[in-house]
């Protein structure tokens, strides 16, 4: 980012700050904020939750798609080279290992895999992913990311919902609750074969927040995506017409109810969202139908090849709810098992894992980009945290490493063809411009047009937010 | 707010080093008037570094982290929460320096980019010229570096820590109205702003909202009956006693106080665990409910169940071990590879639960710091801290750790156990018997003293048989073997601790001063607890909080009755009554209340019968616009509320209307093992919901929730809750309209309505009005009923071949239709 536009984007939204009046954002918080403490009567204020709302700055992304990599997907394997580590294999780690690890390590381990520059830009990417690195002037690669947690729970909890410690709502939950949704006939946040482990739930739970604002799963890791589906989404024993007949039935009685109990928002809302839920009926299992996607398109995603066919459809899955205005996607890539969790096994475990994404990835990067959908989607990839340069468990192993590890972005606004941030001459650990799992979500919500430390929900007595009371924004990363 | 500790976050301040560094040299010495080199050094080299990289989180005007100030000389020369950061003269010893050079990993200084090699050494170089600083900018800076020191003594004048005052009924004119004292308070201020109680509730009305309420339940046919039947001056007391009595009143009301306690039957947070044992916590909840326990005393027993006097009475002293599960059951971050952190993690959330659950005080807040609303230093927080970090919560902290759990057999279960033992080693005998015979045989067979390696290849057949037979029984006695019943709960640790170090910033690598065990001192009125030598402490707190001059006990649980009673508390935030939470409505009303507990004995069900046989729990709920501008909030409660069914009301009406609940009580209901993952690495839920036994029986897998309690507002089960939502969503309409928990009671209640085949379609509808919304339907209703079985029907008659049971999908379609609709899930 130049320093002039970086400098107008703070003055607009220094001047928002300090501006009493037109925040669309804030007078729906207002709105939605528990009210004297009892939510009870919060959907009394509003019976359109998750109306689309404008946020407090101008946004670069509309929409968000985290492509998450259960287990941790090692860095120095893909995308952070790192030539000391080759020359030192086998060699000790010269410098002091973290405090607290999850598992004890040998010697250094050299990546298996070649790195090469690619694109215009020349970032390095290893032989892992040959689909994505012809992405890779779309990339913002962050090298330099850095969490708490060295166990897959915590760090799960602490990638997806800011806390490891407390239960707290999700970033999908904050973004839809922060700005609605642009399709109010499919849930505001979608996430599509997400894992029951290691947090569950608590991963794309609403928390505290009102539950319109929770993730709604499509299938879970141990469903095949195209078997995915929402629950209670058809009626195993009704016809659509059949149905009809009683929501007009239902409606009536409704409204000859309401005439007695008196006016009240939540028994009118609750009469249109029968309305809603059966809009919801058509537009789910559309968005789901991909029988009319070309194929050209089948084979940008893999969908072709019985090793990519899974993780081709759920990125396509994302395209499709992505173009239908969902405001937040997240795609999991995750088996039954830890997937990415390579202690032992490196060398196959990462060539199959990687094998199952990288053309689906590059795929939607591709996709995204020939609709025009690129420019305002912010799609997030990576893990809970990565791996150690140290190996683990004989020479074909590496253990988790939240100390320092890569993700990357792309479109929605952050800077393509960069790379930013640095770990330690082994990747061991983040060095240079450090960017913490708080700052990235603080630069999510800042792409989003959204200010971390105002995004606030009172709960119990407090204001809280996705950063609690940490986080800056990399501008540094934003073009 | 609440900074949460993270340990790997660097840390401005370190221990170690705090005992080794001597005290800085008094600033005096360098308050001499710097020379005009150290001046220009200063100004050159330092400030810069100072100005770009430190003071935008170290400033007097903006953020002081650590309690750190960089802006000017006096906060330079004071250094941070763990004191001073400059040695002058000698930079190994200056944390300052020790910070910026990087080499300590909890000490790394600015944050995310170390400074370039020549500005440390620039730094280095300053101190050892003495660190020469011509700032004289002069800003008093305090010793707590800026920030607010808590005023205990304004504190206390905080209304919810004042003592509980002695209101009189006030006066009011419309005495007609006032049938319990409530009222006259509620009246009073009604009258103040010249509103008007709402006429009462016709008594179908409230019945069906006392039925609810008490027992979760709807009312039956012959209760509404024998209800409209009694004209005697007590049939709403008669109504009250026999829903107190019957044994759904404790699974509603036990229910309530679930949420307070967080109940849970697995872990969640990272490895989500059976709690195995969780279901005896919720049983003793039911059963001290429905035997109305006195809440002091059902607040000791949570807290301090194991210290309490020992008692010949086995049941008795498994009750009280049982009533420990409050402390236990909270989420735990079991694979947490800093156990230190672990520990004061989860001692944490006993903290906070407890202040949240009998103080309504978020005492969490003052881990990091000191409280920021609130008169909590952070003293007082690790007064707390000393006391549970005494108690012993944990058997280990390896990965997966192990909560502790007390056993509670009874000398029957310990003789079973016994006796299994016996019958298995027994068996284990038979084998070893047989293996050694037949190792005999072989060394006899080959002449030789030693046995070749896997001798049992060369058994004879029907022995090797005969061995696997028997391993293979052992292998099912084993997995049969009767588990010793233990109980989620706690005991004193082996270490009493009488002082514990204030963790500054939450961190327990920084270590500040120790303190004695205590509680918080804005709540301690004449009474301070004197905390026995040989115990953790729990039953001191306990006490303390069960006394009736706690500020905030009585008025506490008071408010929570009310909460679930009106809809609203008096304080509307019923779990923070503290600074940002809310001022109650009607002090005096709360007060009044708080000391009618105490002096009913802390009785919950005393306060059930003064709340409810008001003239305001009888008001109509229905009435117009006219008075909602002046009270939008209805807060004056001049009407009563609409009220949404709970999560597990809607289910339990649903299988209570289609006459498939089952009232069994108690017992274990998780179809998991204590202790063994309810999802493991793979996403399969073994969890069952389809139980047609009271909701309050479910499994509450955390991280999981059953869909029906996670659409309808059921609490997160990690937190306690006094206040649920009441949202509207769609999904709560998709779950309505195609479930199959929804279609099969439609379907139940259909077949039961068309069971007697002369019955006209008049009378069903009447009667399927009655059991749903306990009144009968009106001409217009029968008549659209009656119109919507015959269009109904119509769309399935068309289909071919035409199904032969068209009427009874009608009727089930029907049926659907009235379980869906506001009635049946909204209360008048």
């Amino acid at each position: 980012m130049n320093s002039k536009s970086n400098s107008e984007w703070l003055t607009r939204r220094a001047m928002l700050q300090k501006s009493a009046a037109g925040f669309g954002w804030l007078a729906a918080s207002a709105m939605l904020a528990e009210p004297v403490g009892n939510a009870a009567t919060s959907m009394q204020v509003s019976s359109r939750p998750l109306a689309p709302r404008e946020p407090l700055f101008p946004a670069r992304a509309r929409r968000v798609i985290f492509l998450f990599m259960k287990g941790g997907p090692s860095h120095v394997d893909t995308f952070d080279p790192k030539p000391l580590l080759d020359r030192d294999d086998d060699k000790p780690f010269p410098g002091e290992k973290p405090r607290v690890q999850f598992a004890p390590t040998a010697k250094l381990l050299k990546s298996p895999w070649r790195f090469q520059n690619h694109g215009e830009s020349g970032l390095p990417v290893s032989e892992l992913f040959p689909n994505v690195a012809q992405c890779v002037d779309d990339l913002c690669v962050v090298r330099s990311l850095h969490g708490t947690n060295a166990a897959h729970g915590g760090a799960l909890l602490k990638l997806h919902t800011g806390s490891d410690n407390f239960v707290r709502p999700s970033m999908g939950s904050w973004v839809t609750y922060g700005l609605g949704t642009e399709n109010e006939n499919l849930p505001g946040f979608i996430t599509i074969c997400p894992t029951f482990a290691h947090g569950g739930v608590n991963n794309w739970g609403a928390a505290f927040l009102p539950s319109a604002y929770q993730g709604t799963p499509l299938g879970n890791a141990t469903v095949p995506a195209g078997e995915a589906t929402v629950r209670h989404i058809r009626n195993s024993r009704l016809t659509l017409a059949q149905q009809r007949v009683q929501l007009s039935l239902l409606a009536r009685m409704n409204r000859d109810h309401m005439q007695q109990s008196g006016p009240s928002l939540a028994l009118e809302g609750r009469i249109n969202s029968f309305e809603l839920a059966f809009r919801m009926q058509l537009a789910m299992p559309e968005a789901l139908d991909i029988a009319n996607e070309t194929n050209a398109t089948r084979k940008l995603y893999g969908l072709d090849n019985k090793v990519t066919e899974n993780f081709g459809r759920q990125c396509l899955m994302a395209r499709r709810f992505a173009e239908r205005g969902v405001r937040f996607i997240q795609v999991t890539h995750s088996d039954g098992d830890v997937q990415w969790d390579q202690h032992g096994d490196l060398r196959k475990g990462h060539t199959k894992n990687a094998a199952e994404v990288d053309r689906p990835i590059a795929g939607l990067l591709k996709d995204l980009k020939a609709r025009g959908l690129l420019k305002d989607t912010l799609v997030v990839w990576g893990g809970e945290f990565g791996r150690t340069p140290a190996a683990q468990g004989g020479r074909d192993g590496r253990d988790h490493n939240p100390e320092g590890f890569t993700m990357w972005l792309a479109g929605g606004g952050v800077k393509p063809g960069t790379a930013y941030g640095a770990t330690d001459d082994y990747g061991w650990f983040a060095a240079e411009n450090k960017v913490h799992i708080h700052d990235l979500h603080a630069t999510i919500l800042a792409l989003l047009g959204l200010d971390h430390e105002r995004l606030t929900y009172r709960h119990a007595g407090r204001d809280f937010r996705l950063t609690d009371v940490a986080g800056h924004v990399v501008h540094e990363i934003i073009s | 707010m609440r900074a949460l500790p993270s340990n790997t976050t660097p840390l401005w301040v370190m221990t170690l080093l705090c005992a080794l560094i001597c005290p800085a040299r008094p600033p005096a010495a360098s308050a001499e008037k710097p020379g005009a080199q150290g001046v220009e050094f200063f100004e050159r080299k330092v400030r810069p570094i100072f100005v770009e990289h430190c003071t935008k989180c170290h400033s007097t005007s903006e953020k002081s982290k650590g309690g750190l100030t960089l802006d000017t000389r006096a906060g330079l020369l004071k250094g941070g929460d763990s004191g001073p950061v400059l040695v002058h003269g000698d930079p190994d010893k200056s944390r300052l320096i020790q910070a910026v050079r990087y080499k300590n990993r909890d000490l790394q200084m600015p944050p995310n980019n170390p400074l370039s090699p020549s500005q440390v050494s620039d730094l280095e170089k300053w101190v050892k010229m003495g660190a020469p600083d011509p700032r004289t900018t002069t800003v008093t800076v305090s010793v707590a570096g800026g920030k607010r020191v808590i005023d205990m003594e304004e504190g206390r004048k905080f209304w919810a820590f004042q003592p509980l005052g002695k209101p009189l009924l006030p006066n009011v004119r419309g005495q007609a109205w006032i049938q319990s004292p409530v009222d006259a308070f509620i009246l009073e201020k009604l009258e103040r702003k010249h509103l008007k109680p709402a006429p009462a509730a016709g008594r179908r009305t409230w019945l069906r909202r006392a039925t609810f309420d008490l027992t979760g339940l709807p009312p039956k046919l012959v209760d509404i009956e024998a209800f409209l039947a009694d004209r005697s001056q007590d049939a709403f007391g008669r109504v009250l006693d026999r829903l107190l009595d019957s044994p759904q009143y404790g699974e509603r009301w036990g229910r309530h106080w679930l949420d307070v306690a967080r109940y849970a039957d697995s872990n969640g947070l990272d490895e989500n665990v059976a709690f195995g044992n969780a279901w005896r916590y919720r049983d003793y909840v039911v059963s001290a409910f429905n035997r109305d326990k006195p809440f002091d005393q059902f607040l000791i027993e949570q807290l301090a169940g194991d210290l309490l006097a020992r008692s010949e009475n086995i049941a008795l002293k498994h009750e009280r071990l049982t009533a420990l599960g409050f402390l236990s059951m909270g989420p735990k971050l079991l694979a947490e590879p800093d156990k230190v952190k672990l520990e004061m993690d989860f001692i944490d959330e006993q903290i906070e639960t407890i202040g949240r659950a009998f103080m309504g005080i978020t005492l969490g807040c003052a881990r990091c710091h000191d409280h920021k609303f609130d008169p909590v230093p952070t003293e007082d927080y690790y007064s707390l801290a000393a006391i549970f970090k005494s108690t012993h919560t944990m058997d280990d902290l390896k990965t997966v750790a192990r909560w502790h759990e007390p056993e509670v057999g009874l000398p029957e279960d310990f003789r079973a156990k016994e006796d299994f033992d016996k019958l298995i080693d027994a068996q284990r005998l038979v084998i070893t018997n047989l293996m050694s015979t037949a190792n005999r045989t072989l060394i006899a067979d080959a002449k030789t003293n030693s046995l070749s390696s896997n001798p049992e290849s060369r058994y004879p057949t029907n022995t090797q048989a005969e061995l696997k037979r028997l391993r293979d029984g052992v292998k099912r006695m084993e997995t049969e073997a009767p588990e010793l019943p233990s109980t989620m709960g706690v005991r004193d640790g082996t270490n009493i601790l009488k002082t514990f170090p204030v963790h500054l910033r939450g961190s327990h690598l920084t270590l500040g001063k120790e303190v004695s065990r205590g509680v918080p001192q804005v709540m301690v009125g004449s009474t301070r607890p004197l905390f026995d030598e040989r115990h953790s402490g729990r039953l001191e707190l306990a006490r303390w909080l069960a006394s009736a001059e706690h500020p905030l006990t009585a008025r506490v649980m008071v408010n929570r009755l009310w909460r679930w009673h009106f809809g609203q508390g008096l304080v509307a935030s019923t779990d923070n009554f503290g600074a940002l939470g809310e001022r109650p409505s009607h002090p005096e009303l709360l007060d009044w209340l708080a000391r009618r507990f105490i002096a009913e004995g802390w009785s919950i069900k005393a306060m059930h019968r003064v709340l409810m046989l008001s003239s305001a729990y009888q008001m109509a709920s229905n009435v117009g616009n006219a008075l909602d501008a002046s009270d939008p909030d209805n807060r004056l409660l001049s009407h009563f509320p609409l009220r949404r069914l709970e999560a597990e009301e809607i289910r339990d009406a649903l299988l209570a209307v289609a006459g498939m609940l089952d009232l069994t009580m108690g017992g274990k209901t998780l179809p998991i093992k204590n202790r063994e993952f309810v999802f493991n690495h793979t996403s399969k839920d073994a969890t069952t919901y389809d139980s047609t036994r009271r909701a309050v029986y479910l499994p509450i897998i955390r991280n999981h929730l059953y869909d029906l309690f996670e659409q309808f507002d059921f609490p997160d089960p990690a937190v306690p809750t006094g206040n649920r939502n009441a949202t509207v969503i769609a999904p709560q309409a998709l779950l309505m309209m195609n479930s199959d928990l929804v279609q099969q009671a439609a379907s139940k209640l259909a077949t039961h309505l068309l069971e007697d085949t002369r019955m006209p379609d008049a009378k069903r509808v009447e009667r399927v009005y009655l059991q749903a919304y306990g009144r009968p339907p009106s001409g217009r209703e029968l008549e659209r009923a009656r119109r919507f079985l015959d269009q109904f029907e119509d769309t399935i008659s068309v289909q071919k071949p035409r199904p032969d049971n068209c009427r009874a999908q009608a009727w089930t379609a029907l049926c659907q239709t009235l379980l869906a609709a506001n009635e049946f899930i909204y209360l008048n």
